[in-house]
């Protein structure tokens, strides 16, 4: 998946590593190398201004430094690259099976996001996560707007054996959402999982109508979802839902598509806000945990690291 | 941060204020150019390949009688975009037979639908084949959208070939269009699957749709889908929304197959045919003056938007009413700004007036004199209130709706004067 990174990421290593063992490292020494380092951040997607901003604290954290003759080289460029990146995913602790254990039932947890980018699959596949792990679920079906969008739902719900809240075509999502969580507290549900439509973040009605949604129901989570294969538009979105929303979390989509996947960096890096999981496939169970070491790993050329 | 246009608007400017061509300048220009496209999501080694064609164009080339050296470079950025996208496509109004394909999610079906419309809006009969049996309520999606436009939509639970087979015998038109579902280049089976479709249909066109929003993935899926079937066409979908589309170019550059159409709204009837030039120039800031007058006259049944008049600076509520009444053509707001040349800020304020008040607006200015038109400030509260009654609205409507006009007419005064030579410009690309 990080193939030219990895490439790249190597390569950004032997060429410091020639320039270490001559001098200390000064902004002329580290110039080139950090170019192409930039640029192989960007070639998997990074956002060019959360590429900058990585690349910008490599280089802060490298200037003037100065190695004994005994220092492992390595192991100081792996962990400035490291601690960028990590930082970049800026993760704050979230851990969802441990927020769904605590919470108060029934927890209402709303998906948004533009067209296209899975949410109706994610939530599918949430919902067969939390089956597993032993807790009801309902769907409220609140993209009252798509065509065929209730009936994708509703196939889903009933391959996974799932109640699912709905009304009319073009009827208010808030009410269905609403209603998806009355229902919930009087049959003692655990969990609303409320799909919404697709929507582009440029288009104020809808982004309002987002924001009644969360007035009138007040969700414990609000997961963006988005799709690893997108560029730098990532982050225009990603700002604007948080903006509207106050996402909780993001789920990165379409992991599988061969994608490099640094809009996951861009995400975390412009919403602040943890990535939960990924997307991998077209099956329920593939849902898989984010782990920021993971992606870090990948990128700095573990072969192995898996999802 | 600044999307592409406010940064290749940075360029553009940069370059009028340069005050000669030197290696040096031009290393400076590319360099902004580069960082443009990547934040545009055009793909790293095109980019690298086009600014060290601009360089070399740049230092080498002597400008044309009558174009200084910094016209000269503007000039070459532009053509040399202009190169990487195209022509554009012609889809042909004939019979024929169109299959769709493309990744997850990027807007395969609803695009079918446009699709169809199109052709209906032409005078052609369209039909359309639902041959995605795999995502849950694909079919009844397209049936949902086909029977909001009254077009003959075909499918079945299982099998997308007999699908495809049965829809061809049943199915009565002269366009027949063939969904598919998402599909990537590493499943394997799906590819060998939308090969036998094409085997079997023998489409005359075979159109790979794109999200605007696609990152550096999209030349090797391009690539892949092009490999399989050979595709003769890209329709951009999306387009309404912040994405610049930069993947797309690179996809067309991986597959020669040019953009035909671009999604630009939710409703069946947002498709618009891709200009190449105005979408390039859009991406420059240049103001792509030549589609806003063709698309404004499209749009207009008597009168057109006067850009020379605008140009130099006067901006009527006459002229504010033609702009709305262009803008279901033109798109957002945003964009339709974009289209007007470079130099101008509106505030932001202003694209967050919605579709809604912008109706509201036409209708207030409906129950204006052509004298109120011509001459906003000779409306008073007593010519507000008759207003105001007329058009059933209340005064503070009519006071906003002066106010926003105030606003765009200071917006436009901001691209008047100025050293830039906008219009010897526009000569030179002959808009």
């Amino acid at each position: 998946m990080f193939d030219v990174l990895r490439r790249k990421v190597s390569a950004f290593k032997s060429e410091t590593k020639t320039l270490i063992l001559e001098r200390e490292l000064d902004e002329k020494s580290l110039e080139k190398p950090l170019q192409t380092f930039e640029l192989s951040l960007i070639e998997s997607d990074v956002a060019v201004p959360v590429a900058e901003s990585i690349i910008s604290s490599v280089k802060a954290e490298l200037l003037g430094t100065k190695m004994g003759r005994r220092a492992n080289i390595d192991e100081v460029l792996e962990s400035a690259l490291r601690k960028a990146m990590i930082k970049a995913l800026s993760v704050d602790e979230f851990d969802f099976d441990e927020y769904i254990k605590k919470a108060k039932k029934p927890v209402n947890i709303i998906f948004v996001g533009v067209n296209g980018t899975g949410k109706t699959t994610t939530i599918a596949k949430v919902a067969q996560r939390l089956k597993k792990q032993g807790y009801s679920v309902v769907i409220a079906s609140a993209d009252t707007y798509r065509a065929g969008a209730t009936e994708q739902i509703d196939v889903h719900a009933e391959r996974l054996n799932l109640k699912v809240i709905k009304h009319q075509p073009g009827a208010d999502p808030a009410a269905v959402v609403y209603d998806g969580v009355q229902y919930a507290g009087a049959r003692h549900k655990d969990v609303v999982l409320a799909d919404t439509a697709g929507r582009m973040h440029t288009n104020v009605n809808l982004m309002e109508e987002l924001k009644k949604i969360s007035r009138v129901t007040n969700p414990d989570l609000v997961i963006f979802v988005d799709e690893a294969i997108a560029g730098n538009d990532a982050v225009e979105r990603a700002k604007k839902f948080n903006e509207t929303m106050s996402i909780s979390g993001s789920i990165l989509t379409k992991v599988d598509v061969d994608a490099k996947g640094g809009a996951t960096i861009s995400i975390a890096h412009t919403t602040g806000k943890p990535i939960l999981f990924l997307g991998t496939g077209q099956e329920y169970d593939d849902l898989t945990k984010f782990q920021p070491d993971w992606l870090v790993d990948r990128l700095l050329g573990d072969e192995h690291a898996r999802p | 941060m600044p999307d592409l246009s406010t940064s290749l608007r940075a360029v553009v400017k940069k370059v009028a204020r340069a005050g000669r061509i030197d290696a040096r300048t031009v290393g400076e220009i590319v360099k902004d150019v580069q960082r443009a496209l990547l934040q545009a999501d055009v793909n790293v080694e095109l980019v690298m390949r086009l600014s060290s064609k601009i360089r070399e164009r740049a230092l080498k080339e002597k400008p044309p009688a009558g174009a200084s050296p910094r016209e000269h470079v503007i000039k070459i950025i532009y053509e040399t975009l202009v190169e990487i996208i195209g022509k554009g496509a012609n889809v042909p109004l004939k019979e024929q037979k169109i299959l769709m394909v493309g990744l997850h999610g990027c807007g395969k079906t609803t695009t079918v639908a446009k699709l169809a419309r199109f052709f209906q809006r032409k005078g052609m009969k369209p039909a359309v084949i639902c041959a995605d049996t795999y995502r849950p309520g694909a079919y009844d999606q397209l049936k949902q959208l086909c029977e909001q436009i009254g077009v003959p939509c075909y499918g079945e639970e299982k099998a997308p070939l007999k699908i495809v087979k049965n829809g061809l015998k049943t199915l009565k038109g002269d366009v027949i269009i063939v969904d598919t579902a998402g599909r990537h280049a590493l499943e394997k089976d799906l590819i060998k699957e939308m090969k036998s479709i094409d085997t079997l249909l023998k489409p005359d066109q075979k159109i790979l749709v794109l999200d605007a929003a696609i990152g550096q993935v999209a030349g090797i899926q391009a690539r892949a889908f092009n490999d399989a079937i050979g595709v003769t066409g890209v329709i951009l979908t999306k387009m309404d929304g912040t994405a610049k589309g930069g993947g797309a170019l690179s996809a067309v550059a991986e597959t020669g197959a040019p953009i035909a159409f671009m999604g630009t709204g939710e409703t069946l009837e947002d498709l618009e045919r891709f200009d190449p030039d105005g979408f390039i120039s859009r991406l420059l800031g240049m103001g792509d003056i030549k589609s806003l007058i063709e698309r404004a006259e499209e749009g207009l049944v008597e009168g057109e938007l006067d850009v020379e008049a605008v140009l130099k600076g006067r901006f009527t509520l006459e002229d504010m009413y033609k702009q709305l009444e262009a803008i279901g053509k033109l798109g957002p707001l945003k964009q339709v700004m974009q289209m007007v040349p470079l130099g101008m800020e509106v505030p932001e304020d202003a694209y967050e007036v919605t579709k809604d008040k912008l109706k509201k607006y036409k209708v207030i200015m409906d129950s204006m004199t052509d004298e109120e038109l011509k001459t906003p400030r000779i409306i008073g509260s007593s010519r507000i209130k008759r207003i105001a009654l007329g058009s059933g609205v209340s005064t503070e409507d009519v006071r906003e709706l002066l106010k926003y006009h105030k606003m765009m007419q200071t917006a436009m005064k901001g691209f008047r004067g100025g050293k830039f030579p906008m219009r010897k410009l526009m000569k030179m690309f002959k808009i």
